[in-house]
């Protein structure tokens, strides 16, 4: 450790706070960046900013995870100037299913399951819960739930990819000395 | 292997989920195949029922709206509209409507076509008309 003379425990707090602090801007910034990006595919997200969501669960647990993912969505839909839209109810009921998938699926099969497990369940939790606010407040039709297979599909797709980021980013992540208090079964597998 | 590369970087687990979910949203996908569609065509005009007809009979209706005659065709269980009076023809393009709650509108000859199932639970409201 750089700094002596200091309380490992308080040093320890600090880094999670400044770090969590860093993970939410840049969940922000590529929740932002994402809204740019061409959609062919109207409510279809990436859904980039769960990389970090995924990356603070994985270094610093649960709560973690919901801290990132409700701060992102609360300050990403008041830059965005959609906050309290309906675009914003489907954003927050997405991503409070999909925090939900996630916590579970670490919850229970912790040490087994890699980012890619809890990415997938996320992303199938996410459009699951769109659908749900969707059917709930917009459109209240029993043919909406016809949609279901396709975002299930690109859900799949996008939690794949998402994960891989995520495990990406913890494989890096690890190697830097701040990470090194973190308890050692939440490193991922990163076969190197 | 290349393109399966990516597996690599999976945990044991994460393999076995991620084949239990492709399998899921084949299922789901397949669910959505075999629906079986509604069972008859109700079209209404200001409201008003003015014709009511099962979908597994072929048959063409010509249906009398403010504008002219709009004929509506009902082949392999579905609806569809072949000819129209209006100018834009969108209801031709709306294509075929052959599932519980489907609906086909001609706006300026004022026809809706709508779609029903054997239930009526299946008829659910939406948010406007609640």
């Amino acid at each position: 450790m750089t700094s002596s003379g200091v309380d490992p425990q308080e040093l320890e707090h600090t880094r999670r706070r400044v770090m969590l602090a860093l993970f939410v801007a840049m969940a922000v910034a590529l929740h932002t960046v994402e809204v740019l990006l061409p959609n062919p595919i109207p409510w279809f997200r990436i859904g980039l900013a769960n990389i970090l969501a995924l990356t603070a669960l994985f270094s610093y647990g649960i709560q973690a995870l919901w801290i990132v993912s409700i701060a992102r969505i609360m300050i990403g839909s008041m830059l965005l100037g959609s906050m309290f839209s309906p675009g914003f109810l489907l954003s927050l009921g997405g991503g409070l299913a999909a925090n939900a998938m996630m916590s579970a699926g670490y919850k229970l099969w912790q040490p087994k399951i890699g980012p890619v497990g809890v990415s997938i369940l996320g992303a199938i939790g996410h459009v699951t819960g769109q659908l749900l606010i969707a059917w709930l407040v917009v459109i209240r039709h029993p043919s909406i739930w016809m949609l279901l297979p396709f975002f299930l599909l690109f859900a799949l797709i996008s939690g794949i990819i998402n994960g891989l980021a995520a495990d990406y980013l913890l494989g890096s992540l690890y190697k830097h000395p701040i990470f090194a208090g973190l308890k050692k079964q939440q490193t991922p597998n990163n076969n190197s | 292997m290349k393109a399966l590369g990516w597996l690599a970087y999976l945990t044991p687990f994460d393999r076995k989920l991620l084949v239990v979910v492709t399998i899921s949203v084949v299922l789901s996908f397949s669910v959505l195949l075999l629906q079986k569609g509604g069972s008859r065509v109700v079209v209404s005009a200001n409201d008003k029922i003015i014709f009511v007809a099962p979908l597994d009979q072929d048959q063409r209706v010509e249906l009398e709206g403010p504008l002219g005659i709009t004929v509506l065709q009902i082949e392999n269980g579905a609806a569809r509209i072949i000819s129209s009076p209006c100018a834009r023809k969108v209801c031709m393009s709306m294509g075929r409507a052959e599932h519980s709650g489907d609906l086909i509108a001609c706006v300026p000859n004022q026809l809706v076509i709508r779609v029903e199932g054997d239930n009526v639970e299946d008829e659910e409201y939406d948010f406007i008309r609640r």
